[in-house]
């Protein structure tokens, strides 16, 4: 390791934007952070790049990107390198904390200034909040890195103190009896084998590029309900899955993000906004912290945190938002916590690490995006995952921006090729306001055990495919071409699209459907499918029968909203099956 | 104070000058340029990209005329902005100066033009609406007090028509309009239009015309937003206007190229979306403070251009304009739900319903191109799309208070549906079917 007493400095010899260059005599540690002194102020950056001096040979230049704005920099201005890692700070506290991309605290750096402004920080955790502490390992113990030393209550959730996972093996010299401490206090000294001691306090630093490990890592399998009923029966996502949700501008990808955050049973969601409206990070966390959690009833923000480095924040800045938000997910992982993080936008990330590598000088690939960016994104996704050994998992919905839409492009192909589930959203269902605009037959699912089973899945799919393929041929050849067998199958399709797969995010009953309404609402769905409904056509001709079937299914349809929006006892839940069963043998079922 | 003058200018481009060696300048500083021998202001420029051995300026007038002997003298402060409230009814240029022949503003401070990003925790969630008296966007896509929002059109669409109809009936304490690239015509007629509704008072113009300097252009919306957000930081509720932010992203692209930047997407450098996002971004509805709407146009001819593209994921929505009609389709405010909530009770469920048929009837249009729409409920559909177009999607024209437009939508739902085909709940059509 590093002597990080010595200090270890350098000069600025170049400034564009926010890639600078400095020369250095000493030393200089790939990835390490560093402190630029403009005009008496700190601005972060980190190491990207170490190249030999041609104007010096005892020199060396270090290239670097700054993480705030550069104005007033000048040539000569002095470097200094922390010798560690672009880190996070891991303890009690994380949860209800608002930061920006550098784990620097929103509301505490608002005292300060109603604008961010370069060089300001802040402690990322409260130093002050005093925790009831209990210890569970008691002097002469073993310990290693990631090991349990004792607890703290932090709201509801049960938060464990970690020995930091860089250690090797321990043995415990001291620990802290039950009491209330601050996470700036000693609460054990652990011994190393080389005899070195180790001071533990509640929180400590973790570098954010490399992964916390998994104790026993396995494929995700338990879905996770998210009260989104197209996304809970036909592609479900798994405790420790992995989505890519791309879609246009205006197809919903926010209003979807909000409705996970609120309602996806999980004991923390992590909410990473990754270069997008400053507004949308200030509904959930102004808006949210008066909903309920689904599971404990208590404000949502207590199971919630949020790093906003939003769309005008510094660009350096976002890449590193993503890499601190899924290590605070893996650090709760590893505790036994079902996390979901929620990254906004996954394209933003990849718009910043291009905007960088175009500074830079590199060769690009398509689009200009680094040539390696499929390979970036797929590391960042492979670092969710369930664990078994812990109990823990971290589950991964990224949004991505396609430009113009187009789902060839890099980011969008890459994410496929990532993710183990795809919500694409749909610019036609968008424009028909139809929430949400996943399209039904365009997503994939790694969850084989959802809420229904898979053969009723696969038929209400196949009843979509039909219909839409129905609607296809009535737009080309009219609708009197069409057999009033195959209308009525047109019809049923449309009725499951609107009744089932669409859903009002804004309503207080309709946005969140749970397990058992969907089991309800599969019952009614499969018999529909199955039905033979027997359309008395009388007198009526053909035309005239089709149009008898829409009204009577536009009937159907009204009262199926309007169950949608007001069913909530269980005896109000029941009558939807018998309804559609009364709407196939033709009967009164209105109530 | 003595300020340090060098006289080493080593290359002369297109908006762009380079020095030799490290005058010393600090980055994003401003400096002055001077005639030789007359010593005679000739421009002020900004070090954008400073190395040991060489600092590259943009230059705001333009680099004609400019020579290897020309003077450069250090400033040693970033660019500000001049502020005063002697600025209201006075037109400027895109570095502040002065531009409609009046006497000189003696401003009160100078105002930093960096844009620096409001703490997220200082912004209130947007709740008040501002009626704009036109149903497309009343009715439809609800403007929000504190919203960024562009007009997407074509170039030859009547979009700055609109914006001036939006900015008269607008209820806000200060209207700023930033013109990038205008025609004199369209500077003209903002300036006649504002007049003629009496808010020239309460309006300042920064104007940066097609053909003057590139560099005045770019910074243009800088200079205008600082000045937007001093008077929104003393508690004002300002209206900024941009127009045309394609123009705007087309001078960034130029200025790119000159600095030899790599290009992404049609030449646009990589950083277009960070960029726009910046200006955007200024909208804010501050806690404690006054608040700044943004209504933007961005003119296109397809949607999946970059500076369309990038904006729609910047801004809050878009109204999009297509042959002189507010579309439905592609149009959105994404902070209607805000406001709209709290309108009258059908006012949510009514928009849903006839957007979605809408839709339908835009697909049975499609269907009637190539003779597939004959059957009666088509036809109904057919009918239905001609009246919302003509009745609905028609932004000029009198002013309509909301609730005589939703009362308009539901005499055209009963024009031609049955009310079960409205997908309307039974409770709404209870309420409001028979009385229209």
């Amino acid at each position: 390791m590093k002597d990080i007493n010595k200090k270890r400095t350098g000069t600025l010899i170049s400034i564009q934007d926010s890639l600078v260059k400095a020369r250095f005599f000493d030393d200089v540690i790939m990835g390490e952070t560093a402190e630029i002194s403009v005009d008496g102020k700190f601005l972060q950056a980190e190491v990207l790049q170490i190249q030999p001096d041609p104007k010096n040979a005892d020199a060396g230049i270090v290239e670097m990107q700054v993480f705030e704005d550069l104005t007033g920099a000048k040539i000569g201005d002095e470097v200094v390198f922390k010798g560690t890692p672009l880190s996070v700070l891991l303890g009690p506290g994380l949860l209800t904390s608002v930061w920006d991309g550098l784990q620097n605290p929103l509301y505490k750096l608002s005292e300060e200034d109603s604008y961010l402004k370069p060089g300001m920080n802040a402690p990322a955790l409260n130093e002050e909040t005093l925790w009831d502490f209990t210890p569970s390992v008691k002097v002469g113990d073993s310990v290693s890195g990631g090991d349990v030393i004792g607890s703290v209550p932090e709201g509801k959730v049960d938060h464990k103190i970690l020995v930091p996972f860089s250690f090797g093996a321990c043995t415990v010299e001291s620990i802290i009896e039950k009491s209330s401490v601050n996470i700036t206090q000693q609460v054990a000294i652990v011994v190393d084998e080389l005899g070195n001691k180790h001071e533990l306090k509640l929180a400590f630093r973790q570098p954010v590029k490399a992964p916390i490990p998994f104790k026993e890592r396995a494929i995700p399998t338990k879905p996770i309900s998210t009260g989104t009923r197209v996304i809970d029966l036909l592609a479900p996502v798994g405790y420790g899955g992995t989505v890519g949700n791309p879609g246009p501008f205006g197809a919903g990808k926010t209003v979807l993000q909000h409705s996970l955050c609120k309602y996806a049973v999980a004991d923390i969601i992590i909410m990473a906004a990754c270069g997008e409206r400053a507004g949308e990070a200030v509904e959930v966390f102004k808006e949210f912290a008066e909903l309920e959690d689904p599971t404990t009833g208590e404000s949502l923000m207590n199971r919630m945190c949020i790093f906003g480095n939003t769309s005008s924040m510094p660009v350096a800045a976002r890449e590193a938002s993503v890499f601190i938000a899924l290590t605070v997910g893996e650090y709760y992982r590893y505790q036994g916590k079902k996390v979901v993080m929620l990254a906004d936008s996954t394209s933003r990330w990849a718009q910043a690490l291009r905007e960088r590598s175009g500074r830079q000088g590199d060769i690009p690939g398509p689009e200009a995006f680094p040539m390696d960016i499929p390979d970036q994104i797929k590391g960042m996704y492979q670092r969710a995952g369930d664990d078994l050994g812990t109990e823990g998992s971290l589950t991964f919905i990224g949004t991505v921006s396609p430009a113009g839409g187009n789902f060839q492009e890099p980011v969008t192909q890459a994410t496929m090729d990532a993710t183990g589930g795809f919500w694409g959203l749909s610019q036609d269902r968008a424009d028909a306001k139809k929430y949400p605009a996943i399209d039904p037959l365009v997503y994939t699912t790694s969850v084989y055990n959802g809420f229904v089973s898979w053969k009723d899945r696969q038929n209400m799919i196949s009843a979509l495919r039909t219909a839409n393929d129905i609607d296809q041929t009535i737009s080309t050849i009219g609708l009197k071409k069409v057999p009033v067998s195959n209308y009525i199958q047109f019809q049923k399709g449309q009725t499951i699209d609107f009744c089932v797969m669409q859903q009002d995010a804004f309503d207080k009953v309709d946005a969140c459907t749970r397990p058992e309404r969907l089991e309800v609402i599969n019952e009614a769905v499969q018999n529909l499918i199955s039905s033979n409904i027997d359309f008395e056509a009388g007198e009526m001709d053909d035309e005239q029968l089709k149009e008898s079937i829409k009204q009577k299914f536009d009937e159907l349809r009204q009262w199926w909203r309007d169950w949608n929006y007001s069913a909530t006892t269980e005896e109000q839940l029941a009558q939807l099956p018998g309804a559609v069963n009364k709407f196939i043998l033709q009967e009164e079922y209105a109530v | 104070m003595i300020r340090k003058e060098i006289n080493k200018i080593s290359e002369v481009g297109k908006a762009l000058i380079s020095v030799e060696g490290n005058p010393g300048v600090a980055l994003n500083h401003v400096v002055e340029l001077l005639e030789a021998d007359s010593g005679q202001s000739l421009s002020f420029a900004k070090a954008i990209n400073i190395t040991e051995d060489s600092t590259r300026f943009q230059v705001f007038n333009g680099t004609t005329g400019l020579s290897t002997r020309t003077k450069i003298r250090m400033h040693e402060i970033p660019l500000t902005a001049g502020f005063s409230n002697k600025m209201l009814g006075r037109s400027f240029d895109g570095s502040g100066e002065v531009a409609d022949g009046g006497p000189e503003v003696i401003f009160e401070k100078q105002v930093s033009t960096r844009l620096d990003t409001l703490n997220p925790t200082v912004r209130n969630v947007p709740k008040q609406a501002l009626w704009t008296g036109i149903p497309m966007i009343d009715v439809f896509n609800t403007l929000v007090k504190s919203q960024k929002i562009p007009i997407f059109a074509g170039p030859t669409e009547p979009y700055n028509r609109l914006l001036s109809q939006i900015a008269q009936g607008a209820q806000a304490d200060v209207i700023i309009f930033a013109g990038i690239g205008l025609k004199f015509d369209e500077y003209q007629y903002f300036k006649e239009q504002l007049s003629q509704s009496g808010n020239i008072d309460k309006t300042i113009m920064f104007t940066h015309l097609a053909g003057d300097s590139q560099i005045k252009g770019l910074m243009l919306p800088d200079v205008a937003l600082s000045v937007a957000r001093e008077f929104g930081d003393q508690g004002k509720d300002v209206l900024v206007l941009l127009t045309d932010m394609t123009n705007w992203s087309n001078i960034l692209r130029n200025v790119a190229n000159y600095q030899d930047m790599i290009p992404s997407l049609q030449g646009y450098p990589g950083s277009l979306y960070s960029e726009l996002a910046k200006r955007y971004e200024v909208a804010a509805d501050i806690e404690g403070a006054g608040s700044i709407t943004i209504i933007g146009a961005t003119t296109l001819e397809s949607l999946e251009d970059p500076v369309p593209d990038n904006t729609g994921y910047i801004t809050e929505g878009q109204f999009f304009l297509d042959g002189g009609k507010l579309k439905l389709a592609r149009s959105l405010s994404r902070l209607k739900q805000g406001v709209n909530g709290k309108t009258r009770s059908d006012h949510r469920a009514i928009m849903t319903a006839m957007a979605s048929l809408l839709a339908d009837a835009e697909k049975a249009f499609e269907a009637s191109e190539v003779g597939a729409a004959n059957d009666p409920y088509s036809q109904k559909l057919l009918r239905y799309r001609t009246d919302f177009i003509e009745n609905i999607e028609e932004p000029f024209g009198e002013p309509i208070e909301l609730e005589a437009a939703l009362d308009k939508c539901w005499s055209i739902l009963k024009r031609h549906f049955e009310p079960t085909e409205t997908g309307l709940s039974k409770k709404l059509i209870e309420e409001y079917w028979d009385k229209n």
